[in-house]
């Protein structure tokens, strides 16, 4: 492992400005669960860095509001402070779960939101929850700031629009307006510390015997975090009894063929990640889901 | 022989407990002595190679660089082994798996060691290589070790009877195919080993993580060209070992023992979680063919078994883990006509040797999966088909060996498990649940309306169980015996020690509890000590679950010598007769009941009338026989006997199994440390459910994908529910009152009664281990394409 200094800035003009040069060698870290196991494996991600900016005691970047409908989560805030937010909870209960099937306990206590998706892995857990909510970021660097949807600012695995001059600093998630019900799903192969091979996100919502709204985003079947809005689209309206509901998750099946192609997994994963598909929108539409 | 105890059998608390929990023990790595360096490995990527120079130039005469190890700087023997020394200390012109290692560098600081060894110019050629075990012995297969001029490493043949006659006097005859796995020990501590040179009349000191300091010191003495005496192995405390710091702190201790001498300064090598996963050998990948013929009532009249294992590069400890399978390959059933051939076989996969169960697992799974599918053909239960063909006292096991002068509990275990667990009932309640299933087909990716299956469709409940005998101790493997010092002080606390390494199972404990029972005083008046090669006598290694039979023998021992030195002292202080009955318990002596002293107020009066207080026990193992040519005679001098049962779920959708309960029912004979018991059950059952389900290290072309923890998956806490220990204390001549093994019998038994379970609940059997995700679902394993991670990108 490199010769690291590790700077501690205190606001985020400091770290702003600590970042601000491009400085290849200097890159953000909060809980590091990421940064230092990957370069302890000598990622090429990491490979330039020796200077990291730590964001963990940034006050603008902790904490969870809830204002106007929306739910604001700083950027450095932990699964285990998220999970234990009340309003997240009771409102977002697909992202309090997401969180919590994340690592273990340590690893909860230590890792970060946006250090999920800024890292990107097929297999960030918080990814299809976020999507599926419809979540946009928040970041800034020294020249001002842009907010943008999660969906655009995540481009291929491992990779982001993020520039070197930018810090996320929060993640706005609008709450579901309407009766959506739905769940989260992760599949590993244990049930802690374990990375997924399957997670779905969805949330659907019935009006008079019909699909009104459907959001479905999957996990680690996809090169990243994905959202099917061409499935959304063609089924909202559409009766919500079980041929429709297979229908859905076939169609799943069609679209993780298209956007990923067949790997060596798909002969396992293919047809598992349609039947969880279905048995979610079964279990939301006929109830036991949440 | 039965007896009141007062301390054995009662819950005591570990010795070593509150170090542990407080984190004040000290673990191999926590030595850091003055000027010690440390060490890098010098690797290359490749599973056989000829390596043809090494360019040391680009980092000779670096400030970083205090030695460079090679085997030019070995005085004794350059390959080394537990059985046979075939492994090179390091390598000269070739490697034969990715694990090996050509040359070491020795220096202040590892990161810059690490560096340095990128600078390093190895030429090699690669050569081709071998991987399939069973493409080992074809005739142009390539030779991995030239020397050997075989790949075959051991073949031990067993026949009694007549298989053919057998097959031909029954009704039905079937053939299956069972495979297991390549699994990692997973002890949580990677390997560390501290070599401190003594100067040159004093010889060597060595300090680690080390399971069988014995061997370890027979070892190094060999590399060294020194005599046993002037090496001596101290061990630190373990974090775990499951039979896995054998050959390889044998191999480390060594090389930093060379370091040392080389430099003149401590030299430490530690290990990372990869190097440890890359380099220690493994369990046994084994390829089962079972060919059994049975009566329509139920009764196996033949088997006939054929067996490879992948030994991968190296013998290490193949000849004895294939020699425990041959014994115990049939199970513990009473076969006419037995015709078995277990070999092992060189390729160029990671190498395999000891692991806890030792060659056990895997014939367990086999032939436990295949009664099962027996009983299942006749409309038997589970219990009904063993219960016909289980073995009894009187009977004669698959070697030829009758089973006598121990308690032959095999139908007892079996039908305790089975009352415990409910069994009849609920395997019954299982199968006869609506069965509906889902069988992907990869042609149709896509699937149709009658494929799904709704939520409450999809969890499966099954219960499954396996038996099995154990033969205790090393057997035919060699000598067996073990020594233990116990040494009162005046004040009637005392010290212990025994040959065997305390390697986490809790031995000081047990052996203390032998002591304090036979001297009538507590385990906590016992200061065990630690041990050390130069003060401890040569018990043989710590492996087989032989301590508490063994060691406990010997602790026993010392403590009676020591009593019968007391005896005649009481007797003549207080005036008593011969007939007079002495005891000691409470901490106090008493004659017919009457007390006359306190065990403290005894040890100062013998110490001051001059009487030696110190004593080493002894124990030997009785005679056991072997005959190589027909796998004929008595293989162990005891046995012990295990059931277990399996309840699961089974996700039929996902091929998830949870296992929610294991009942445990295991004869170990008297139980002295009920705690370390319970706990070795804990433990054993929770790395058979690993074994059973989620673990696995697979490798392409060799190179081993799983080197750390987040890819190879050993359950956690949350992956398995309750586990329910049960024992059965059968009567035992040997040991200490009867007490005999139990470590390896807890492990060996998970995967079959998990297999057997997932028949019970979904009606298919599978052959192939570990029952994970894609073998559930599929009846198969998947493996990425490379062993690129997008992460790494
Ligand atoms: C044992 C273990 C188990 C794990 N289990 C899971 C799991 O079950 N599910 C899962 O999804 N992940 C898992 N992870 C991965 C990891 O914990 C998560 O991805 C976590 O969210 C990363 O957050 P962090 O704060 O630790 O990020 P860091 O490692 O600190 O950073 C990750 C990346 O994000 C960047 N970054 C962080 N914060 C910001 C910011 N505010 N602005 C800009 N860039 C930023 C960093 O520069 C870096 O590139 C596991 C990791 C470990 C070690």
């Amino acid at each position: 492992m490199n010769n690291i200094e590790i700077t501690i800035p205190k606001t985020l003009q400091e770290a702003l400005e600590l970042i601000s040069g491009g400085n290849e060698g200097i890159g953000i870290i909060a809980g590091g669960t990421d940064v230092v196991a990957g370069m302890r494996q000598g990622s090429n991600r990491f490979g330039g860095i020796n200077q990291l900016v730590d964001v963990n005691h940034i006050k603008e970047m902790k904490g969870i509001t809830g204002a106007g409908g929306i739910v604001t989560i700083g950027a450095a805030e932990t699964f285990s402070g998220i999970i234990s937010n009340k309003i997240i909870r009771k409102e977002l209960p697909l992202l309090a779960k997401a969180c919590g099937t994340i690592g273990s306990v340590q690893i909860r206590n230590r890792a970060t939101i946006a250090g999920n998706f800024v890292n990107n892995a097929p297999c960030a857990d918080t990814v299809p929850v976020l999507l599926a909510y419809d979540s946009t970021i928040e970041i800034k660097s020294l020249a001002g700031k842009r907010e943008l949807p999660l969906a655009e600012f995540l481009k291929a695995p491992y990779r982001t629009q993020l520039n070197s001059d930018e810090i996320v600093t929060s993640i706005k998630v609008p709450l579901p307006k309407g009766d959506f019900k739905g769940d989260f799903y992760k599949l590993g192969r244990r049930r802690a510390v374990a990375i997924s091979r399957i997670t779905l996100a969805l949330l659907i919502e019935i009006k008079e015997s019909r699909i009104n709204r459907l959001r479905i985003a999957s996990g680690a079947v996809t090169p990243i975090g994905t959202r099917f809005n061409g499935i959304e689209k063609e089924f909202e309206g559409k009766t919500a009894d079980e041929k429709t509901l297979k229908a859905i998750a076939s169609r799943l099946g069609e679209r993780v063929i298209e956007v990923t192609g067949l790997r060596w997994s798909s002969e396992y994963k293919l047809p598992v990640v349609q039947q969880i598909c279905y048995q979610m929108l079964y279990s939301a539409v006929y109830g036991g889901g949440k | 022989m039965k007896k009141n105890f007062s301390v054995v059998g009662r819950p005591v608390i570990r010795e070593d407990g509150f170090e542990k929990v407080t984190g004040s023990a000290k673990f191999a790595d926590d030595l850091k002595i003055e000027g010690m360096l440390y060490t890098a490995m010098l690797r290359i990527p490749e599973t056989h190679a000829k390596i043809n120079s090494i360019d040391f130039s680009a980092i000779e005469g670096s400030q970083y660089l205090t030695a460079i190890c090679t085997r030019n700087d070995i005085a004794g023997i350059k390959k080394i082994g537990v059985i046979k020394n075939d492994q090179p200390v390091f390598c000269g012109d070739k490697v034969v798996t990715p694990g090996d290692v050509i040359a070491m560098l020795a220096g202040e600081s590892e990161e810059e060691l690490h560096k340095l060894i990128g600078k390093i110019k190895v030429d090699y050629t690669p050569l081709p290589v071998l991987t399939d075990p069973l493409k080992a012995l074809d005739e142009n297969a390539l030779l991995i070790n030239e020397e050997a001029g075989t790949n075959l490493i051991v073949h031990h043949p067993l026949r009694k009877g007549d298989v053919e006659k057998g097959f031909a006097q029954s009704d039905f005859v079937i053939e299956r195919k069972y495979t297991t796995q390549l699994i990692e020990h997973a002890y949580i501590e990677p390997e560390s080993v501290t070599a401190i040179p003594m100067g040159v009349s004093r010889g060597i000191k060595i300090i680690g993580s080390i399971q069988n300091p014995f061997t370890t010191r027979r070892i190094v003495a060999a590399v060294l060209n020194m005599p046993l005496s002037k090496v001596r192995i101290e061990q630190s405390h373990l974090g775990g070992s499951f039979g896995g710091k054998d050959d390889t702190m044998c191999m480390l201790s060594a090389r930093a023992a060379v370091a040392a001498l080389k430099t003149g300064r401590p030299v430490k090598i530690r290990y990372t979680r990869e190097d440890s996963i890359l380099e220690s050998y493994k369990r046994h990948p084994y390829i089962m063919n079972y060919k059994a013929g049975f009566s329509k009532n139920g009764k196996i009249n033949a088997m006939k078994i054929d067996i490879i294992a992948d030994g991968g590069a190296y013998v290490s400890m193949s000849p004895f883990v294939t020699w425990r399978t041959v014994v115990q390959a049939t199970g513990p059933y009473l076969i006419e006509n037995v015709h078995t051939d277990v070999r092992a076989v060189h390729t160029n996969n990671p190498y395999t040797g000891a692991m806890r169960g030792f060659g056990s697992p895997q014939p367990i799974f086999a032939q436990e999966s295949l009664m099962d599918e027996i009983a299942s053909m006749l409309n038997l239960s589970p219990v009904e088909i063993r219960r016909i063909n289980g073995l009894k006292a009187g009977d004669k096991t698959a070697t030829g060996q009758t089973l006598q002068n121990h308690d032959v509990n095999l139908l007892t275990v079996l039908e305790t498990a089975v009352e415990k667990s409910d069994f009849t009932n609920k395997w019954k309640d299982n199968r006869e649940n609506k069965k509906i299933l889902f069988e992907p087909d990869f042609s149709n990716p896509v699937l149709k309306d009658n494929d799904f299956i709704r939520p409450e469709d999809s969890i499966k409940r099954g219960i499954g169980l396996s038996v099995s005998l154990r033969g205790c101790s090393l057997g035919g493997e060699g000598i067996d015996a073990a020594a233990a010092y116990l040494s009162l002080q005046s004040d009637g606390t005392i010290y212990l020690n025994c040959g065997l390494a305390e390697n986490g199972q809790g031995l000081k404990t047990t052996f203390s509890i032998i002591a304090a029972e036979v001297l009538g005083t507590t385990a906590e008046n016992i200061y065990y000590l630690e041990l050390n090669t130069g003060i401890t006598p040569d018990s043989g290694p710590t492996v087989a679950s032989r301590s508490t039979l063994m060691g406990g023998g010997a602790v026993k021992n010392a403590a009676e010598i020591i009593k019968q030195r007391l005896i005649p002292l009481i007797k003549s202080e207080w005036k008593l007769g011969d007939e007079e009955e002495i005891e000691f318990a409470g901490n106090k002596v008493s004659a017919s009941g009457k007390e006359l002293t306190t065990f403290p107020g005894l040890c100062r009066l013998a110490y001051s009338r001059g009487i030696c207080l110190a004593a080493i026990g002894w124990y030997k193992s009785p005679d056991v026989h072997w005959n190589e040519e027909n796998g004929q005679g008595d293989a162990y001098f005891t046995y012990v006997y295990g059931c277990q049962v399996a309840e699961v779920r089974v996700n039929i959708v996902t091929g998830e199994i949870y296992v929610d309960r294991v009942t445990a029912v295991h004869d170990a004979g008297k139980i002295i440390n009920k705690l370390g018991a319970e706990g070795q059950v804990y433990g054993g059952v929770t790395q058979g459910v690993g074994y059973g389900v989620f673990e696995e290290v697979t490798h392409e072309n060799g190179l081993i994908r799983e080197l750390n923890f987040d890819t190879y998956t050993i359950p956690t806490s949350k992956d398995i529910g309750e586990i329910i220990p049960v024992f059965v204390e059968g009567d035992d001549a040997n040991g200490a009152w009867g007490a005999k093994s139990l470590g390896e019998p807890t492990l060996e038994l998970a995967s079959a009664a998990i297999a057997n379970a997932v028949y019970n609940a979904v009606g298919t059997r599978l052959y192939n281990l570990p029952l994970n995700l894609e073998e559930v679902m599929l009846g198969k394993k998947l493996r990425p394409v490379n062993n690129k991670r997008g992460s790494l990108a």
